[in-house]
């Protein structure tokens, strides 16, 4: 698998493309900073959840490389994993439900309550009709998610794909490494599973 | 040539413990679906679902050499679907050579209402307990694509057939029904207080359903009279998070992806969850791809939404009535509340043909076909 | 009645998480879906939720909302007369 960017992303640093970004902020802020400065145009992303609001910035800042960007399209994948499914958003809304008396179900809220709204996002603000599709393992695991992103590209139609891990446990606790990766991409960089572990470990 | 074949399935719900049970109530028009009391599940508003008495299987889970202190109701009830599928197929469940794919919406997200659920609310975990408990030791991925998951797990487990990287696929899903997903459709105004009417004019929406169901794939030569998996896809509407697209786009994408000729298919099984956009939706993706003449089903009349389980549970129930010559009725239809008209019948019928595609569509705007053949003549 | 109005803005805006905008930037008369605030079907679910915490006042299905979340006017005359807190 060849790929053209990636980023890597914790509460307190970002790297894109080998280059460290400097931002003021940090968790939660981070992420706020991040739409402001590289993003603007997208409202909803003040409704997200946690996870789709890290998920969602780190996609733009890897999307942001790619030029032109590609929208429009069905050959295009999101494939992500986690640990921890939607449990940030979870916990939000069992804290809706949580006694009797103060029994207010926010169908915002639980509109969230699946890893894959991620995806989802992703797709409509990149217009991507292609597949999209969310796993959670136990651990963070390079070897099976290269082996799973294999298996999607068995789709003929899928030619490329933001891949990769977008852990999220709140707005102030997050880990993504991101990729674009590619069918075929002429003097691109291979993704394995020693480049994946040597991002991820930036 | 090779292909995912299908060696074994099952299907655990409240009409029975095996595929066989379950077709034959549903054949004769059982359904699980019943009215509820709000007190169930301390919640205000009466709910109509299937769900499943977990004392009723205490018996099974003895048998089945599960101790029911070691695991939640979620994680008991995949390894029973899971062990009944297993049985008599001589596949050694602990090899390294075999995958274990999990589809579940929630897993264990009931926990949360504990104080401390202590790790276990962690879907990687409940899979890993599963697959643990058959001495695999390899990494079993939980698939978790909203109410596609079903199918996304077939997908992803044929896929890494056809790579190669395994022999065997076990595919097992579920769900429980805990106030944590009922409250939320309630605030989604998407439950029908009654039992659900897919594709009827008088449709109000859905019911929730618990179930576990298993299929097991493996990489062989399809026999004479097997089913296998031709292939699979996922497209997205990239429109919605949650509302279907009005165009039935993700569905339509991928039902095209999928489909060879019409002519062969001896129906389409529907989602039909009986809310008013997915059932509308469907039947515009439908139309749009050239199915409106061949026979459509659907099971959530029988069995509410059991949402993990769905995608395995329909597979099973369609390949079992196939081999049977029967279409299931549509429990629930009576009139057409859709806008395109579509090939629907609430009787069982006869059905010609060898092969069906399976459709799935969910929040996320994600939508999943997949198209199974059985080797040989008709059916 | 204004002051109605103002605290629905106020609640819409925080309910609806419409960040970057004030009450001032909601107009009475404009239509609050569609062209308006452009909210969608979530929206009117969650402008349920809202009715119901803060006002007591249950509406049972998406239908009913569409009548009473034409606009601003329109949803606090109907709060005024059905509220029961």
């Amino acid at each position: 698998m060849k790929y053209s960017s990636y980023v890597r992303m914790t509460p307190s640093r970002v790297v894109l493309n080998e280059k460290m970004l400097t931002f003021e902020d940090s968790g939660k802020n981070l992420l706020l900073e991040i739409y402001r400065k590289a993003v603007g145009d997208w409202p909803k992303f003040f409704k997200m959840d946690p996870l789709s609001k890290v998920g969602f910035v780190s996609t733009e800042l890897l999307l942001s490389t790619e030029s032109p960007r590609v929208k429009d399209c069905e050959d295009r994948a999101v494939i992500l994993f986690n640990r921890s499914g939607s449990l940030a958003d979870d916990r939000i809304y069992e804290g809706t439900i949580r006694s009797r008396e103060e029994f207010y179900p926010s169908p915002a809220v639980f509109v969230y309550t699946l890893p894959n709204i991620l995806t989802g996002e992703i797709a409509i603000r990149n217009k991507y009709y292609g597949e999209t599709s969310f796993s959670v393992l136990e651990k963070f695991d390079a070897s099976v998610m290269l082996r799973t992103l294999e298996a999607a590209f068995v789709d003929p139609m899928t030619r490329s794909a933001v891949f990769g891990w977008v852990e999220c446990g709140s707005e102030e606790e997050f880990d993504v490494c991101l990729f674009l990766v590619h069918r075929e991409g002429e003097g691109m960089k291979e993704l394995d599973e020693k480049e994946f572990e040597r991002i991820w470990k930036i | 040539m090779k292909r995912a074949v299908k060696i074994s399935d099952n299907v655990i719900s409240p009409l029975g413990t095996s595929t066989v049970e379950n077709l034959d109530a549903i054949l004769r028009g059982e359904s699980a679906l019943r009215v509820h009391s709000g007190s169930e599940k301390d919640i205000p508003e009466d709910f109509c679902a299937s769900l499943i008495d977990e004392e009723s299987l205490s018996g099974e889970y003895l048998n089945a050499g599960i101790p029911l202190e070691e695991y939640t109701p979620f994680e008991r009830r995949l390894i029973l679907s899971i062990s009944k599928a297993l049985s008599g197929t001589g596949i050694d469940p602990s090899s390294r050579r075999v995958l274990f794919v999990i589809s579940s919406t929630k897993a264990n997200v009931e926990l949360l209402h504990s104080e401390n659920p202590s790790g276990k609310e962690y879907p990687g975990y409940s899979a890993v307990k599963v697959a643990s408990f058959f001495g695999n030791g390899n990494a079993p991925l939980t698939v978790s694509n909203a109410c596609i998951s079903g199918l996304s797990a077939q997908i992803t487990a044929v896929r890494e057939l056809e790579c190669g990287h395994f022999d065997t696929a076990i595919v097992a899903g579920a769900d429980i029904q805990s106030r944590f997903i009922i409250s939320g459709f309630q605030s989604f105004k998407a439950l029908s207080p009654n039992p659900c009417r897919p594709f009827d004019s008088s449709r109000d929406g859905l019911n929730p359903g618990e179930a576990a169901a298993t299929v097991i794939y493996t990489w062989k030569e399809p026999q004479e009279g097997e089913w296998y998996a031709e292939r699979g896809a996922v497209r997205n509407d990239a429109n919605h998070i949650s509302g279907p697209s009005r165009t039935g786009e993700g569905s339509y994408r991928a039902l095209k992806a999928v489909m060879d000729d019409p002519e062969e298919l001896a129906m389409v099984n529907v989602h039909g969850t009986a809310t008013v956009y997915n059932d509308e939706m469907e039947s515009i993706a439908l139309s749009r791809a050239g199915l409106s003449a061949v026979p459509v089903n659907g099971y959530k009349g029988y069995y509410g939404h059991t949402m993990g389980a769905a995608g395995i549970m329909e597979t099973a129930l369609s390949m079992a009535s196939l081999d049977k010559g029967v279409i299931v009725g549509m429990k629930g239809y009576s009139e057409c509340g859709v806008s395109c008209a579509l090939n629907i019948s609430n009787e069982n019928r006869p059905a010609s043909g060898k092969a069906f595609i399976k459709l799935l569509s969910g929040f996320g705007g994600c939508n999943a076909a997949m198209l199974f053949r059985k080797k040989g003549g008709a059916l | 009645m204004e002051d109605l109005k103002q605290e629905l803005k106020e609640k819409i805006i925080a309910a609806l998480k419409l960040a970057d905008m004030t009450p001032s930037d909601i107009d009475n008369e404009a239509p609050l879906f569609g062209d308006g605030l452009g909210l969608d079907s979530i929206d009117a679910l969650e402008l349920m939720l809202l009715l119901e915490k803060n006002y007591g006042i249950r509406l049972q299905n998406p239908a009913e909302g569409k009548k009473v979340f034409v606009n601003i006017d329109t949803m606090a005359a109907y709060v005024a007369e059905n509220r029961t807190r």
